[in-house]
């Protein structure tokens, strides 16, 4: 009760005051082109036929409840994202508890775990799909060495393969982000919390379910949300070693959309990003409510 | 009077912003260069300031397009013909007949190639510059054709069946080393494929045609045979190149351009042909082009880059630098070229080559080529459906 | 501890719990690393081989030589680092006012605006590309390095925003209510009491900043010219029509990485607990 009462007290103007920079800064630049882009997904609106722009009411809306592509897609961004962010995820908060223990060049190891994030987006696809290559990529070469398979695999020319393969590359490049983020978060934990569990007799696992991990709550809440939403939206890594392919097997409503803007049908696209940003935010719905709930009380 | 006029308008500085890509670092060196001889040769004041942006497979046309439309695009640009709709669409390219009706250098360039920049601007005007080409070709390494006992296929027939025999296990462990045919399944494949659309027996305006769909499924057989890597459905540019440079593949498509590092690994052990005829034969241009945009304030001068480029010193240097084929009949005539056996081949191929319909379909359709392909190739449809597919949806509406 | 735990016992533990879990991690996560690096200085002939080369037979550094001198790689690193510094400052200090607001107060439309937050980074950039140039060109702002800080914090800020606020959502606010008992006002008792204990996620914060505006592709492109690039346009510069330059595309890459990784390195000594203890025993 303390707390809430605190927390009220002295509203007035004081957070507008503060959230003013943020929003103008955001908003001075983006709210055009949102709402040029929502407006262009009730067009038909098509760069290479531009005589033909026009609003078109619901159809490009329609037309994509008819498309197949479009609901497989939306299945591939599902996959995509629970496999790719829930391996990041776990993988991330084992680094950070391991990055958190003190030992002899802990500062270096640190400095270097974080090598994967730090990497160009540009040079990541390229280099993973270099080491997937199925001719001379040193996943096969490795594999075949310690006689895992007998033949070279063509990794990313497969549908069953290239699924997994891009899904190895983003957790790559996102356990960084997690266990940074994470490891932050744990030098906020009192330590007095822990003495506690001490003096309780826990052991380590104990301490990290009943201490570690509640007292983490938000942030692990506020980091997977974002994540989520970034993973989903993301389309380098897809694009740049497979562009969706084979087959469509890669390709995520994110490059679904990338594709249709990249071959100028705005309009449908639009349409398509509008869908997938409503499906993130009944995706954030569970979080949201918890970070609401858990303050209001 | 009048003199003393034109000199102070020629005085007068201008200043071309130009846009272009280069295909790797030496190029882009070149074209700067190239920049700086014209800006102190010309006579006319013009000051070209050359940008280069990335490639990007292709994002190059996009990020074009947007700085266009956003106001801030460029005076003159390089530029590929499959984008021309959308820009031409978007009324903001310059036509250049008046331009080069008035040039004195308008015959050094075949009749035949401004058809083909009028045909993709929609037939009323020229819109795109010649700059360069590139005819498709296929290279192949003679040691292995040697090593395999099969001289340069001169049917489609034959090709296949020297696709079959160039296929071996050079180690005896029962798994293929060589491969006969690199195969290009993504990015691009389109224009080497085309070789067995046509080959098979269709053409681009009947893709579902009884000739189209045996092409295609010669192309099916090559990859599920085992004659084409497995790899071959996420193979773009780069996958076709360095597996033919590491000498998995015996055969594989692309042009003149990448002779040079060709030769720079293989020296006498790489040669070319023209893909050969079957039912039909075909084999494609590549092209790059300038552009000059509506928003330029001073066309003259822009003109006079373009044409330094196509004609002119500029023609010279870039042709003998990147390896492609000259489009001004002086330049074709120099020694350097005449002599080249890379360009022998291209220019042997020059009857035979062409350039897809430029519709504006084309774009989304380049787009959706490899998508459809691999579903082939993978055994998820037929070669029917996927011409039937590919038909659809570039001759939509 | 637990008291009956002999010397030999722990040891094993720490070697199960901490070594081989910590090696298994970095390989995973530095092999790509050290692939990059051995293609950057394998010379051309070993670069195109059917063969798996662990290390290249005749190493050789020119690819770095010839980044530095003839591709002039010096330039976009500077501008990258201009660019990513100033969005870094720019987004950490007007997200945690923002993620203070959020956090610490209660008032009329704070939700709708939190989601309003959310939802702008959900909207794919493509989309955005036409617009938001004809603004920056409008503004006058195209080809300078604001136009980028500009386009960035526009997507750190809300990002950072809601970290932020879920950091000072899991600190216990009994230090700021003993602080502000004794008499701090509210902005005293956020630079005295908070702002010591949110370093850690300042710096990580800071950093996520740091590397989205590092690593961005699709703005830079196209609100930079010759003599603003960033790297990752420069890099892009390597991959033409004929194919990848592996080896300057490499040696890039590791010259991108290796400055991040020393600035991180004398950072990160702030991320350690004992601040927290610290307050809230003082």
């Amino acid at each position: 009760m303390e707390i809430h009462r605190k927390r009220r007290r002295g509203s007035g103007i004081w957070p507008y005051l503060l959230l003013a920079p943020a929003l103008i800064i955001m908003l001075s630049v983006v709210i055009v082109p949102i709402i040029n882009a929502i407006s262009m997904s009730f067009q038909s609106y098509n760069l290479t036929r531009p005589k033909k722009i026009g609003f078109i009411g619901l159809d490009n809306y329609a037309k994509l409840i008819n498309d197949s592509l479009f609901w497989k897609s939306l299945l591939r961004t599902l996959i995509w994202v629970f496999f790719g962010v829930g391996c990041q995820f776990v993988f991330g908060f084992m680094l950070a508890l391991l990055l958190n223990k003190s030992f002899k060049g802990r500062g270096v190891v640190r400095a270097v775990s974080l090598i994967p994030w730090v990497t160009p987006g540009v040079l990541i696809a390229l280099m993973w799909s270099w080491m997937f290559d199925g001719n001379y990529g040193v996943i096969n070469d490795v594999l075949l060495r310690l006689h895992i398979i007998s033949d070279k695999v063509a990794f990313l020319a497969k549908p069953a393969s290239a699924m997994p393969s891009v899904i190895i590359t983003i957790v790559w490049q996102g356990i960084p982000f997690f266990a940074l983020m994470i490891l932050a978060g744990l030098q906020g934990i009192p330590g007095d919390l822990y003495e506690a569990a001490d003096i309780d007799g826990a052991t380590g696992l104990k301490k990290l379910f009943y201490v570690t991990i509640p007292s983490l709550r938000n942030t692990i809440f506020v980091t997977t949300m974002l994540r989520i939403i970034w993973v989903a939206n993301s389309v380098d890594v897809i694009f740049n070693m497979t562009e969706g392919g084979p087959a469509y097997a890669t390709q995520t409503l994110s490059v679904y959309v990338y594709k249709k803007a990249s071959s100028l049908d705005m309009g449908y696209a639009s349409a398509m990003a509008i869908m997938l940003m409503l499906v993130l935010l009944v995706a954030a719905i569970p979080y949201l409510h918890n970070t609401f709930r858990d303050q209001e009380g | 009077m009048c003199a003393t006029m034109v000199s102070a308008a020629l005085a007068e500085e201008t200043t071309i912003k130009f846009w272009f890509w280069a295909d790797n670092d030496a190029y882009a060196q070149t074209m700067q260069e190239m920049i700086a001889d014209f800006n102190a040769t010309n006579g006319k004041g013009i000051t070209v300031v050359g940008e280069q942006y990335p490639w990007d497979g292709g994002g190059y046309s996009g990020n074009l397009l947007t700085a266009a439309i956003g106001g801030g695009g460029p005076d003159v640009a390089t530029f590929k013909l499959t984008a021309t709709p959308s820009f031409v669409g978007n009324d903001l390219l310059t036509p250049l007949d008046e331009y080069i009706n008035n040039w004195e250098d308008k015959d050094q360039i075949n009749e035949n190639l401004y058809n083909t920049m009028r045909t993709a601007g929609g037939e009323d005007a020229i819109y795109v510059m010649p700059w360069n080409t590139q005819v498709l070709y296929v290279y192949y390494r003679p040691s292995m054709f040697e090593a395999a006992g099969v001289t340069v296929p001169t049917t489609y027939e034959e090709f296949l069946d020297v696709c079959a025999k160039l296929t071996r296990d050079t180690d005896g462990d029962g798994k293929t080393d060589v491969y006969g045919f690199g195969m290009r399944g993504s990015n691009g494949g389109q224009e080497p494929w085309g070789c067995f659309l046509y080959a098979g027996g269709g053409d681009w305006e009947h893709l579902d045609s009884e000739g189209g769909i045996k092409g295609m499924q010669d192309y099916i057989d090559l990859y599920t045979n085992g004659y084409a890597p497995e790899t071959a459905p996420n193979d773009g540019f780069a996958q076709v190149i360095d597996n033919f440079k590491s000498g998995l593949t015996a055969m594989t498509i692309h042009h003149i351009g990448s002779s040079a590092q060709m030769m720079e690994l293989f020296g006498d052990d790489v040669a070319a042909f023209v893909f050969p005829a079957g039912e039909g034969q075909w084999t494609s241009m590549g092209d790059t082009e300038t552009v000059m945009f509506e928003s330029c304030a001073n066309k003259e001068a822009a003109f006079e880059w373009m044409a330094y480029l196509a004609t002119g010193k500029g023609q010279e240097t870039w042709c003998t630098v990147t390896g492609n084929v000259p489009v001004a009949a002086r330049v074709q005539e120099l020694e350097q070229f005449q002599s080249n056996p890379f360009m022998k081949v291209s220019i042997e191929g020059s009857p035979v080559a062409g350039i897809l319909p430029v519709l504006d379909t084309t774009t989304e359709w380049i787009s959706n080529w490899p998508s459809v392909i691999q579903q082939a190739l993978l055994g998820q449809i037929t070669a029917e459906e996927c011409m039937k597919t590919l038909q659809e949806t570039l001759w939509a509406e | 501890m637990k008291k009956n735990h002999s010397i030999g016992e722990k040891k094993t533990a720490r070697i199960f719990l901490l070594w081989i879990p910590l090696i298994l991690f970095l390989l995973f996560l530095l092999f790509p690393f050290y692939w990059t690096f051995v293609t950057s200085i394998k010379p051309a002939e070993e670069l195109h081989s059917l063969k798996v080369i662990y290390w290249p037979q005749h190493p050789t550094l020119d690819s770095y030589k010839h980044l530095f001198n003839q591709f002039n790689f010096l330039h976009p690193m500077k501008n990258s680092l201009i660019v990513a510094a100033i969005t870094t400052l720019v987004s950490l200090t007007v997200s945690t006012l923002a993620a203070y607001a959020f956090s610490r107060f209660r008032f009329a439309g704070r939700k709708p605006l939190m989601v309003l937050f959310l939802t702008n980074n959900m909207f794919p950039t493509v989309l955005l590309l036409i617009p938001l140039f004809t603004i920056m060109r409008k503004l006058g702002l195209l080809y300078k390095p604001t136009s980028l800080v500009l386009s960035y914090t526009t997507f750190t800020i809300p990002f950072s925003v809601w970290l932020l606020s879920g950091y000072l959502n899991d600190l216990p606010l009994s230090m700021e209510e003993a602080a502000m008992i004794d008499g701090a006002d509210r902005a005293k008792a956020f630079v005295r009491i908070v702002l010591p204990v949110l370093l850690p996620c300042l710096l990580a914060t800071g950093v996520y900043i740091f590397m989205q505006s590092w690593n961005e592709y699709t703005f830079a492109v196209l609100f930079t010219n010759e003599n603003s690039r960033t790297i990752p346009v420069a890099l892009k510069m390597l991959v033409g029509q004929l194919g990848v330059q592996w080896d300057l595309i490499t040696a890039g890459g590791i010259i991108t990485v290796i400055p991040v990784c020393i600035m991180f390195f004398f950072a990160q000594k702030r991320l350690v607990a004992g601040l927290t203890a610290g307050a809230v025993k003082g």
